[in-house]
C-alpha cells in the first residue's frame, strides 16, 4: 500500500517537472530571437496615413502583408544612372530611428536626408511623431550609410503635409539641393527615391513622376516607383540631385503607386526653422494649432457650396461630391427577402496622421435606406431599432473624453427625424472635438432612412456648422 | 436563519412566557430528537417515570448514537415535581448550553445533547401555538398552474421570435423559440421545486413554473411598455434605465419562488429581495458608469417605432442645434477635469 502511494507521488513529480524543464529552453530561444534581429514581418514605419483612405470602405483591399511579399522587390536592380547618383548621395542619407528612452530599443524607423551643407535634415512627421507627442518616452538617433550614429533633435513639424525638420551633429556635403523655387517637373521624368526600406539597408529605387494627386486634401506628387515603409522621409530627387519631393506613402492595393510631399512645403518649413530662435519645448500645442487650421480649411471646403441632395427611395439625403469627397454605393436587394437595404457612404480624403493609433480631420457620411413590403409595422420597428443601435462610438479611447450625447425628435422642412449627436473632446489638443450625428427617419412604418455623419478633429463651432448643414438638408420628395 | 427555524419548529417565544412550569405529573411524556435547525427528527412517547435512556436495548428510550453510553441518562421527577435529568457517569456526558452538566432540571424547551443526539422532553400539557391561517390556494397547484406557466412562456417566446424575425416567417423559428424557452423554464422551476422538496414537504413544480411564466411575461411587457411610452412622449430616460425595471421584476420573481418554498417567512423574504434588488441596481449603475461613463444603459435611445405611436411634437432643427451647442460646457469641464 505504502509503496503504491510513493510510486504514485513520484510519477506525479516527474510529470510536473517535465514541462518545467522545457520552459527555460523555450524562453531562452525567444529572447535570443528578439535580440539579434528585429521581427521582419513588422513594417518599419507604421502604414502611412493616406493609404487606407484611398480604398473604398465597402471593399477590403487585398494587400499583401508588408515584409512577406514585398521584401523580394524591395531592392530593385539599379541602373547605371542610379548607381552614380547613389554613390554621390549616400553620404547625406540618414536612417532615423525612434528609440524608447528606457532600454533604447527602436520602436519605428524611417529615413531622412541632410539639406545642402547644413546640419538640418528633412523627414516625415510620421517618422518622428512619437518623439513629438511623447518626448518623455521617446528619443531618436540617426545612422548614416557608414554606420555612424548620433542624436537627433526635433526642430519643427508640419503635421498637415507630414513633414519634420530635425537637427543632427554633422553637416551635409551639399548633394541634396532643396530649391528656393518650386521644381518644374514633366510627367514621365525619371525620379530616384532614396531611403532605407524595411530596415534592410540603404537603397535607391527608380521611377517616374506622374503628376499631382488632386483627390487628396493637400497636394501630393504621384511617383510611379516603389516606396516601401522605412523609406518614408527619404528624398526623391531628379538626376541632378534636386529634391522634388519627400517620400511619404504608397498605395497598398496598387503596384508601384507611391506619393511624395512636394518640396515646396519643405522649403516653407525650413524657412520657419531659420526664423525661430529655438525649437519649441512641447510640440503638442503646436500640433493642436495645425490641426485647428486644418479643420477650418476642411470644413470651409466641405461647406463652400450647399450639399448635394440625392434621392434614396422617397427621401432626399445630403452628400458632397467633389474632388476630395468620394462616395460608394451598395445594395442588398434580393428576391424574396423580407427587407431590402441600399447604402451609400462618402469619405472626404482629408485624414491627417497624428500618431500610429490616431488619425483625425476627416469627414465620413453614410446613408442607409431600409424598406420592407412584407414586414408588419411592429416587426419592422424592431428591425429598424436594431440597426439604429450603433455600438462603436469609440468609448474606451483614453485620448478622448467619454462621449456626450444629445438626442431629440426633430423636424426638418419636410421630414421628421430622430437625431442623436455624440461629441468627444481631444484630451491632448484643446479645442478639437469628434462629432457623430446619427439620424433616423420617423415618418413611415415600413421604411427607414438611417444616416451617420462622422466629423473628427474639428472645433466645436465647425462641428455644429456641419451638423446643422447636414441635418437640415434631409427631406422627403413628393408628398407632404 | 437557524434561530428563526428553531422558533418556528418549537412554540413561538411569546407563548413560552405564559407557559406554567412543567410538572412531573404531566405525563405521558414525549421525547423529541432534534435536527440542528430545530426540526423534530423523531418522537417517542413514554408513559411512566423514570425514563432510562441509552444505547442498550433495556432502555425506555433507545438513543441510536455511537457516542452515547449504553446507559447514558435517567429522567425522574425531582423533589420540586419537575423532571430531572441525571448523567449516569458516562464518558461524553450531557451538554446543555455548551456546558457539561451532571444533573439538569428539564423544562419543555430545555434542549440537551448527549453524544451527537440533541433532544428535549415535553409533557402532554405542553402548550402549542394556534394553527396558522391557510392562505395557500390549494386549487392552484399541480398541473393547472403548470400549464398556465408553460402557455405564458410559449406566448412570450413566440412574441419575441416574431419581433426579432428578419426573414419571411419560417416555421422552424416559431417551434424552436418556444421549445427553448419552455426548456429553460423547466430547468429554472425544476431547481426551485428541488429546493422546495428539500425545505418544504412538496415539490410544487406547477406553482414554480407558473411563477416563471408570469415573470417572463412581466419582463417582456415592462420592456415593451417602457419602449412605447418613451417613444411616444420623447421620454428617452425611460429606456435608459429600463434595466432596473427588469431587476425589480426578477427580484419579485425570486421573492415569489422563495415564498412558495417557505411561506412563513414572507416579511423577511420581502426585505431580503428588496435589498438584493437595490444591490444589483447599484451594480448595474456602476457597471454602466465604468463602461461608457454614463449611469444609463445606453448613450442614446435607439428605439424606432411606427409614426402612429408618436404623441409629442418634434423640435425644429435650430432648437436641436442649440441643445447640442449647450453640451460644450459639459464636455470642456470633463476634459479639464483630467
Amino acid at each position: 500500500m505504502k509503496r503504491a502511494v510513493i510510486a504514485l507521488l513520484l510519477s506525479c513529480f516527474a510529470a510536473a517537472a517535465a514541462p518545467q524543464a522545457n520552459a527555460p529552453a523555450a524562453s531562452a530561444r525567444s529572447a535570443q530571437g528578439g535580440n539579434t534581429s528585429p521581427n521582419p514581418a513588422r513594417p518599419a514605419v507604421s502604414p502611412p496615413p493616406q493609404m487606407p483612405a484611398e480604398t473604398p470602405p465597402a471593399a477590403t483591399p487585398n494587400s499583401p502583408i508588408p515584409g512577406e511579399v514585398e521584401t523580394q522587390d524591395a531592392l530593385p536592380q539599379p541602373s547605371s544612372a542610379a548607381q552614380d547618383l547613389y554613390e554621390s548621395a549616400r553620404g547625406d542619407l540618414l536612417q532615423i530611428r525612434m528609440l524608447l528612452k528606457n532600454g533604447r530599443t527602436q520602436s519605428t524607423v524611417g529615413s531622412g536626408f541632410l539639406v545642402g551643407t547644413s546640419n538640418l535634415a528633412l523627414t516625415n512627421y510620421h517618422v518622428v511623431s512619437q518623439m513629438a507627442l511623447d518626448p518623455d518616452v521617446y528619443t531618436a538617433e540617426y545612422i548614416d550609410t557608414d554606420g555612424n550614429t548620433g542624436p537627433v533633435e526635433l526642430m519643427a513639424v508640419d503635421v498637415l503635409h507630414d513633414l519634420a525638420v530635425v537637427r543632427v551633429n554633422r553637416n551635409g556635403s551639399g548633394f541634396f539641393k532643396v530649391p528656393e523655387q518650386a521644381v518644374k517637373l514633366r510627367q514621365g521624368q525619371p525620379l530616384y527615391s532614396l531611403g532605407n526600406p524595411l530596415d534592410l539597408g540603404f537603397a535607391i529605387s527608380e521611377g517616374a513622376y506622374n503628376g499631382v494627386l488632386t483627390r487628396s486634401f493637400y497636394d501630393r506628387l504621384i511617383f510611379g516607383g516603389p516606396i516601401n515603409s522605412g523609406m518614408s522621409g527619404g528624398p526623391s530627387v531628379t538626376a541632378s540631385g534636386t529634391v522634388a519631393g519627400i517620400n511619404v506613402a504608397r498605395r497598398r492595393d496598387g503596384e508601384s503607386v507611391s506619393f511624395l510631399v512636394p518640396v515646396a512645403y519643405a522649403q516653407e518649413l525650413l524657412r520657419k526653422v531659420a526664423s525661430q530662435p529655438a525649437p519649441p519645448e512641447d510640440f503638442n500645442p503646436l500640433i493642436g494649432q495645425q490641426l485647428l487650421a486644418h479643420q477650418s480649411g476642411m470644413v470651409d471646403k466641405l461647406l463652400e457650396e450647399p450639399l448635394t441632395l440625392k434621392g434614396m427611395g422617397p427621401y432626399l439625403v445630403p452628400v458632397r461630391e467633389s474632388g476630395q469627397v468620394r462616395c460608394w454605393g451598395r445594395s442588398s436587394v434580393k428576391r424574396g427577402a423580407a427587407f431590402n437595404t441600399d447604402a451609400m457612404s462618402c469619405v472626404m480624403q482629408s485624414a491627417v496622421f497624428v500618431s500610429d493609433s490616431q488619425q483625425t480631420g476627416n469627414v465620413a457620411m453614410t446613408h442607409q435606406y431600409i424598406r420592407s413590403g412584407s414586414m408588419e409595422p411592429l416587426r419592422f420597428a424592431a428591425l429598424a431599432s436594431d440597426l439604429f443601435k450603433v455600438e462603436n462610438l469609440g468609448t474606451g479611447d483614453a485620448r478622448l473624453t467619454k462621449p456626450f450625447c444629445t438626442e431629440r425628435f426633430v423636424h426638418t422642412r419636410t421630414l421628421p427625424l430622430r437625431a442623436v449627436t455624440c461629441v468627444r473632446a481631444y484630451r491632448n489638443f484643446e479645442g478639437l472635438y469628434n462629432f457623430t450625428l446619427l439620424t433616423a427617419s420617423t415618418d413611415a412604418s415600413q421604411a427607414s432612412l438611417q444616416s451617420r455623419l462622422d466629423v473628427s478633429g474639428v472645433s466645436y463651432e465647425n462641428g455644429l456648422r456641419v451638423t446643422r448643414a447636414f441635418l437640415g438638408a434631409f427631406g422627403r420628395a413628393g408628398r407632404r | 436563519m437557524d434561530q428563526q427555524m428553531r422558533d418556528h419548529a418549537s412554540a413561538p417565544s411569546s407563548t413560552q412566557a405564559a407557559m406554567p412550569p412543567s410538572v412531573a405529573t404531566g405525563g405521558p411524556w414525549t421525547i423529541e430528537t432534534l435536527a440542528r435547525n430545530g426540526e423534530v427528527l423523531q418522537r417517542q412517547r413514554v408513559n411512566t417515570l423514570p425514563i432510562r435512556m441509552g444505547r442498550a436495548y433495556d432502555n425506555d428510550f433507545i438513543v441510536d448514537d455511537d457516542y452515547a453510553a449504553p446507559h447514558h441518562a435517567l429522567v425522574d421527577a425531582g423533589p420540586d415535581g419537575k423532571l430531572l435529568l441525571r448523567d449516569l457517569g458516562t464518558r461524553n456526558g450531557i451538554v446543555h448550553n455548551k456546558r457539561r452538566v451532571k444533573e439538569l432540571a428539564m423544562g419543555g424547551d430545555t434542549v440537551v445533547r448527549m453524544g451527537h443526539t440533541t433532544l428535549r422532553i415535553r409533557p402532554a400539557s405542553h402548550p402549542v401555538p394556534p394553527e396558522l391561517r391557510d392562505r395557500t390556494m390549494h386549487g392552484w397547484e399541480g398541473v393547472v398552474p403548470g400549464l398556465a406557466g408553460i402557455l405564458l412562456t410559449a406566448l412570450c417566446a413566440l412574441l419575441a421570435a416574431w419581433l426579432t424575425d428578419r426573414n419571411n416567417l419560417e416555421l422552424q423559428r416559431y417551434v424552436q423559440w418556444p421549445a427553448a424557452a419552455i426548456g429553460v423554464g423547466l430547468v429554472w422551476s425544476g431547481l426551485w421545486s428541488f429546493g422546495n422538496r428539500l425545505f418544504g414537504r412538496r415539490a410544487r413544480l406547477g406553482r414554480h413554473y407558473f411563477i416563471f411564466g408570469c415573470g417572463l411575461a412581466t419582463l417582456l411587457c415592462v420592456r415593451l411598455l417602457a419602449t412605447v411610452v418613451a417613444y411616444a412622449w420623447s421620454l428617452e430616460w425611460i429606456t435608459g434605465y429600463a434595466s432596473h425595471a427588469a431587476v425589480v421584476t426578477l427580484a419579485g420573481m425570486i421573492y415569489f419562488h422563495l415564498a412558495t418554498v417557505t411561506p412563513q417567512l414572507r416579511r423577511r423574504l420581502r426585505i431580503v429581495c428588496a435589498v438584493l434588488a437595490v444591490i444589483v441596481s447599484i451594480l448595474v449603475l456602476a457597471g454602466n458608469q465604468q463602461q461608457h461613463g454614463l449611469m444609463a444603459d445606453e448613450l442614446y435611445m435607439p428605439v424606432l417605432l411606427p409614426p402612429e405611436l408618436r404623441a409629442s411634437p418634434d423640435a425644429p432643427v435650430a432648437e436641436y442645434i442649440n441643445q447640442v451647442g449647450a453640451m460644450k460646457k459639459e464636455i470642456d469641464a470633463e476634459r479639464g477635469g483630467q
